[in-house]
Formats: C-alpha cells, structure tokens, sequence
C-alpha cells in the first residue's frame, strides 16, 4: 500500500508551512530551554495537523503513511531541526503497536499517541542484557534512551520466563521505575532508565502478527529510513545556508565564492545531498522488498548517509569559519544533531558490516 | 634528526613528564584528566607552578628571564605537556606579546609588562581579528587617531579568547590609510579597564564562554602604549605569527587523544568485548597511527631545518595542516567509539564534580574538547589559508 502523491505534498507544505511560521530557528531557541526541551503547545498543534496520526490505519482516522509519506515529514523535522518525539511517538511507537498490539491496546493507545494525549516512547537505549519480564513485572536496565525523559509510557523489549521476547507496557511514573534525565549534545532529552520490578503490562499480539523479533527489526529499519530522510533535510539545509554565506561573506576584496577552492568543496557537498537524496528514496522503495534485500539497501544507504552527513556537518562549519561554532548560528546545531542521529538505530560502523555480509552473502 | 640532539631533548622530555606525575596538584590534576573548564584561578595556579621551574617562558632570552631554549627543546616541551594532558600554557603573554615587547617594545614598556606575563599577575587577549577581518586580518578597520599624547580607538573586535579575564589586549589598529591596507596598521597596548572598553561573551557550541566581542568607543590610550613604530604594527603581528604556530602542543595533543582512543578501545565492556577485536576500529586506528607516524617524523625534520636555519616558511603549515585535520579525525572517533556517552552532554558534569551521566568520567571533558577543537583548523590561520601559503610561500604559485 502506498500513500498517495497529493497527500505526501500536503504532508510536507503543511508542516513546512507551520515551521516557516512557528519554528524558525530564532522561535526555536526559547523551545530548546522548556524542560526536555518538550512544549506541550507545539505538540498539541502536531496533533491538530493530524502529523500525529500519520500511521494509522483509515479506520483509526489515520493516514496509513507509508515510508515515503514519513520521510516527507521527516525531511522538515531535519530541515527545521523539530525537537519534538515524532520519530519517537509517531514511528516507532506506533509502529510497534499496529504490528503487536492486541486490539484492545491498539483501539486504547493509538488513538491517545494520535491526539498528543499520551507520549509512549520505545526504550530502545543501549543494554547489555535484555530487560526481563515475569508475573506482572519489569526488572533491568537501559542508557541513554532518546526522550524517555518526557516519555509517559515506555514500551519495553524483555524475555520473559520462557525467554521468549515480549513488549512490556510501564507507566514511566510507577513505582520501580527510576530515570535521570539530561540531554543530549544536539539538546533533545533522553535518560537512563532503571526498573525494579516496576508494574508492566505485556503487548498481546494479535494471530497472525510478525514475531516479537520481526517486529522490532521491523521498526527499527522504518525508524531507520525515517532517519534517512531527516539527514537528507539536515543536508539540503546546510547545503544552502552555507553556499548563501559564501556568496556574501567578503574577505581579501572579493566573496569568500570567489574562490576556486571553495567552489569545488562547495561541488562535493552538492554531490554528496543528491547522493543522500537517491539513496533514501531507494531505502523507501525497498521497505516493500523481501527482508534480506531490504535489510541490505537500508544498511547500505543509512552507511553511505551517515558518512556523506558527517563530512557535510565538519565542512558547513569550516567553510563558515569562527561563526560555525557558536550557538547563535544553525550550523552548529545541525553539526550535533548528525552526531546524535548518527548513534541511533545502528551506528555506521554496524550498518556498514551488516551491508558487507549482505552484500558477500552468496560470494 | 641528529641523534645526540633527540638525546638531549629526551632528557627534557623526561623532567617534563615526571613534573606533570608528580607535582601537579591533586585537584589540578583531576581537573585536566577530566577535560574540565578550568577557571582562571586554576590557570594561573598552573603557569605559576611552570614558571617555578623556569619553563612558563623557557624560549625568552636569559636576559629577560627565560631559558633561551632551542626550536628542539620549546618544541619538545609543549609536545610532552599536551602528550600528558596537561592544560594549556595560555599563549597571549608568554608566547605572543612577551617576545613582541622584548625584541620591538621600549625599555619603560619591557620593565613594565615582561615581570607580570612571566608571573601571570597580568592577563593578555589578542585584539587581532574582525567582523570583517577574519582570514584577511590587514582588512582590519579599528581606527586610532592621534590626540596629543594618546590615541582614540573606536572599533569592534571579535573572537577575543579570554577577554573576559584580560586586563591588558594587545590590540591591531588601523594608524594610516595609504597605501597597502598592511602599511597603516600600528600595534598598540590597550588596558582593559580604560572607560569605553566593552567586552560581550560569544556562546560556542561546547557550552562554555572562550571567546568574546571586544567593543572600543573612543577608548583613550597613552601613546606610549604604542609598540615600536607607528604603521609597523603588521610587521611586529607577522614575526608574533611565527611563535602562534610552534608546532609541538599540536602533535602532543593529536598523540594524547589517540592514546585515550587506543586505552578506550582496549576496555572489556560488560559483555567482555573489548572494541579494539572489531576489524573496522582496529583499521581505523592503525591508519591514524601511521598518520601520527608521518607527523611527528615532519615534525622533527621541520624542528630540524628550524634549528639549522634552513626552513622555508612552509613548515609550520605543513604541521598544522597534518596536526589539527588528524587532531579532529581521531577525536571524532573517539566520540563515536563512547557509544552513547558520546551523544550525552550535561555541562555541571564539566563545571563541578559531578559525573557524566553515563560513560567514563572524562566523556564529558571529551566532548567538550572535540567541539572546541572543530575550530582548530579555522583559528591562528585556516587550513585553506595555510594552503594558500603553502603555495605562495613555498611553491611560488
Ligand atoms: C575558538 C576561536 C578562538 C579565537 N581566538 C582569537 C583571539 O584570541 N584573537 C583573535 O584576534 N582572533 C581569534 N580567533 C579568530 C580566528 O583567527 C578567525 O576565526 C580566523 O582568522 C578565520 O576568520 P573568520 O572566522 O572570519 O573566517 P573567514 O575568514 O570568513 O573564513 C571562512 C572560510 O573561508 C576560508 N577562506 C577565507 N579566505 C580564503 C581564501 N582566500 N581561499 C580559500 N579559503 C578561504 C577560510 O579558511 C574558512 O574556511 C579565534 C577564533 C576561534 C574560532
């Protein structure tokens, strides 16, 4: 199923439009300041747009949004460096939900997530061991978990007695749980979370659902295209801001543009966005391919793209100058949030090894 | 190189390091394993305890309370403090204006200002750089002009590291405005309290205020704060130029952060792996080694020709091209093999002694140093400015 082209347009004029109106960078530095940099009244909006229902199915009201619908959103959350949970909330919440969910949980949950009413947040940190699960309770641990700082509900992966994988429900206020909050160099929120036989609820998939483990490689890989398309917007951005800059930025009587030099560095970073642009088209078009084709474009294009956003980011910056690393300008931002996404949902190095033995596979 | 003469600096290199192990303070220490923001207390705790043993100055001449050391021995020196991680001498007295005074400046300026930069009693920040002089500093635009026996300056500076602690800048101002923009430049000293100084901190991505905007309004300036000539100041900032870029603290600081990079990758994590076992670290820690390899070989050839009087003025280009580009290469690794300590950053952690929310206790101090260092190959001359010289200076193109 895909999502029409008319509605993937409206998607992106409308939140663009918002941002151009709401989110500029000078609107979003008092945003950057409210506690996990989270504004109730910003998300409220993203609800009212309808943004938050972007996966749901028709009959939840939803826009059932496919991949290519996502990076449409996605490319401004990049472009405009949104700090509010949609990949969060909106991707991979959601997505864990609609693949196991019973339909009870789904007919609860989706619609609250939707209308901005609940903040549920997949604890998909960094643990050396799975979370575990038994009778009604929650124990383990998990770092570094994006926005489980304002997460109300926290979708949990853990073994259960069986060592089966299951998906546990924890109210992020209930007792057991313990988190500290801080915040992340690009000033989104995250923490460590901690439960001690904290109070959870099991996801009851529905017959007929993927696999616990399916489904979380599932989630992972469209949070990871998602991710894709966020980069493409970070790099058209900074592509832009910063060839604008050279051509008014004076030194030695002449544009800073006027250097030959600098056109070519300018040229390779041209290459490098349309690069980043094929290939996270192509990691939408291959959501609908077979698991192993899919696994190995997706890891190809997010290797290839971690790598192209990085060299973008360190050259925005020097070919600012002194201005490139000071607060008041986007380009810093920008720099930190790659450095942030880059970290998640494999990092370059696993995406780039995952590619390699797909790729070798029948060599 | 000449083997007796990396005999002689070993020993150096010895006593250096012994110093940093054994005399540094405890909290001193702590502070700059830890990367933290060290306040102006701790840097002037810190220069004193060099200057204790004559080496906060050690390239000046005897004569004006300095050790006369070779191109060999200061380039040794700083390579060792920066390989141990010990902070930063401030280079604005000591290494910038000290030598300008002492070869340009007059007799009254030299007993004047040389005793407070050897005993930090005195701060300096360097007045150099503009809105619209950046990589072209001789399109510098403060004015000075001349009224009886003072000069009125109006003008912006801009990047002004440790302004907020000076009291004295040495200052480029624009004298004259014939002929070549270089010809009218004069280089003046400026006290900081004088009425119609304003200085307002820039906010830089690593959470912290290095660096400032400095705002003159008719600042009024005794003419006798004027260094050597008047219109020779682009002259004394070009000779200043050659001590900006003394290559050791560059190489010691690109082998310190490799050696953080090797000592992180050899850690077992909680599931016993130690990163260093996965093949693409592995290479990719082997090619910064043979990066670090080459540098410190040019390093010393270039020390070399320094000492023998044979360089060609592309030198110091060459190391702080090699220096900084590898200096940011291996950092950002680094960052990157701290997982998700490398994303986390939480500025009390740098500020207090409160630790990093997660990660070793330095990963803060490293992040904080990798965002400082991306304007590593933008200050004291770009990369692309040092190329330009490269191929004018040396290449002839
Ligand atoms: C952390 C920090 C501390 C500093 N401390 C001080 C200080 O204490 N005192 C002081 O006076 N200054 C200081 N500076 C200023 C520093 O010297 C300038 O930032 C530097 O000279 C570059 O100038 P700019 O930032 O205006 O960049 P620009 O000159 O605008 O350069 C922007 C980009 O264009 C490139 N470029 C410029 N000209 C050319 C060309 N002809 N060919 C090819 N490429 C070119 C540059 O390399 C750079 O990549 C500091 C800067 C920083 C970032």
């Amino acid at each position: 199923m895909t999502t029409d082209l008319d509605t993937i347009a409206m998607l992106r004029d409308s939140l663009e439009r918002y941002s151009a109106d709401r989110y500029s960078f000078l609107q979003r530095a008092p945003l950057l300041q409210l506690p996990g940099a989270f504004s109730a009244q910003t998300w409220q909006d993203f609800a009212e747009f309808g943004w938050l229902s972007l996966r749901l199915p028709e009959e939840l009201d939803g826009l059932a949004g496919d991949a290519v619908a996502v990076g449409a959103l996605m490319e401004v959350v990049g472009s405009r460096l949104l700090l509010e949970p949609l990949l969060a909330c909106v991707v991979v919440a959601s997505g864990l939900l609609l693949k196991q969910g019973s339909a009870a949980q789904q007919a609860e949950l989706l619609p609250a997530l939707a209308e901005g009413r609940l903040k549920l947040v997949l604890s998909h940190g960094v643990s050396h061991e799975l979370c575990r699960y038994a009778e009604g309770r929650l124990s383990g641990s998990q770092q570094a978990v994006l926005h489980g700082d304002i997460a109300e509900q926290l979708l949990v992966p853990a073994r259960d007695a069986e060592g089966q994988l299951r998906f546990c429900l924890v109210e992020a206020s209930a007792a057991g749980v313990s988190r500290q909050a801080f915040r992340l160099v690009d000033g989104r929120g995250a923490a460590n979370l901690q439960f001690a036989a904290a109070p959870a609820s099991l996801l009851q998939p529905q017959a007929g659902a993927p696999s616990a483990e399916q489904a979380l490689a599932e989630v992972c890989d469209e949070a990871s295209v998602a991710l894709c398309a966020e980069a493409l917007g970070v790099a058209t951005s900074l592509l832009r801001i910063t060839n604008d800059y050279l051509k008014v930025r004076q030194q030695f009587g002449k544009p800073l543009a006027g250097n030959q030099a600098l056109q070519h560095r300018m040229a390779e970073l041209y290459l490098l966005t349309e690069e980043i642009r094929a290939l996270t088209l192509a990691a939408q078009q291959a959501m609908c391919l077979p698991a192993a084709e899919r696994a190995r474009t997706l890891s190809g294009a997010r290797a290839y793209i971690s790598q192209a956003a990085r060299h973008i980011g360190n050259e925005a910056i020097q070919l600012h100058g002194g201005v490139g690393i000071t607060e008041e300008l986007e380009v810093s931002h920008y720099f930190r949030r790659l450095m942030v996404n880059a970290a998640l949902f494999g990092n370059r190095d696993e995406q780039f090894l995952r590619f390699v033995e797909l790729s070798l596979a029948d060599a | 190189m000449n083997k007796n003469v990396r005999e002689r600096a070993q020993r150096l290199r010895e006593q250096v390091r012994q110093f940093c192990r054994q005399e540094m303070p405890e909290a001193l220490l702590d502070k700059a394993h830890r990367h933290q923001v060290l306040d102006k207390a701790d840097y002037v705790q810190w220069m004193r305890l060099l200057q204790a043993k004559g080496w906060v100055a050690g390239h000046w001449p005897k004569a004006y309370g300095g050790q006369e050391w070779s191109a060999l021995e200061r380039f040794v020196f700083e390579d060792e403090l920066a390989r141990q991680g010990c902070p930063w001498i401030i280079p604005f007295g000591v290494k910038y204006v000290g030598p300008v005074i002492y070869s340009f400046g007059s007799e009254v300026q030299k007993q004047r200002f040389l005793p407070g930069i050897l005993s930090t009693e005195a701060f300096w920040a360097q007045g150099y750089s503009e809105p619209g002089a950046g990589s072209d500093l001789a399109g510098l635009r403060t004015q000075a002009v001349r009224d009886g026996d003072h000069y009125l300056v109006t003008g912006q500076k801009v990047w002004t590291t440790y302004a907020q602690w000076a009291d004295w800048l040495f200052c480029l101002v624009r004298t004259g405005n014939e002929g070549k923009p270089q010809s009218g430049i004069s280089f003046l000293l400026i006290d900081m309290r004088s009425p119609g100084v304003t200085v307002k901190p820039i906010h830089t991505m690593d959470g912290y205020v290095h660096v400032n905007e400095v705002w003159l309004d008719n600042v009024r300036v005794p003419a006798e704060n004027l260094v050597g000539e008047e219109g020779k100041g682009w002259q004394y900032a070009k000779f200043l130029l050659q001590n900006e870029r003394t290559a050791g603290a560059i190489i010691g600081q690109a082998w310190h952060v490799l050696d953080r990079l090797k000592r992180l990758a050899r850690e077992a994590d909680a599931s016993g792996q130690r990163p260093i076992e996965q093949p693409l670290l592995r290479q990719r820690i082997g090619g910064f080694e043979l990066r670090f390899m080459a540098l410190q070989e040019v390093a010393y050839q270039a020390v070399q020709a320094m000492v023998d009087g044979s360089d060609n003025g592309g030198e110091a280009s060459l190391i702080k091209i090699r220096g900084t580009e590898l200096y940011q290469d291996v950092a950002q690794a680094l960052v990157e093999a701290l997982g998700p300590a490398g994303i986390a950053f939480d500025s009390a952690a740098l500020h207090s002694a409160t630790l990093p929310p997660l990660g070793p206790d330095d990963s803060g101090g490293i992040l904080k140093e990798h965002f400082y260092n991306r304007a590593a190959t933008i200050f004291g001359g770009s990369s692309e400015i040092q190329r330009n010289i490269v191929a004018k200076v040396v290449l002839g193109l």
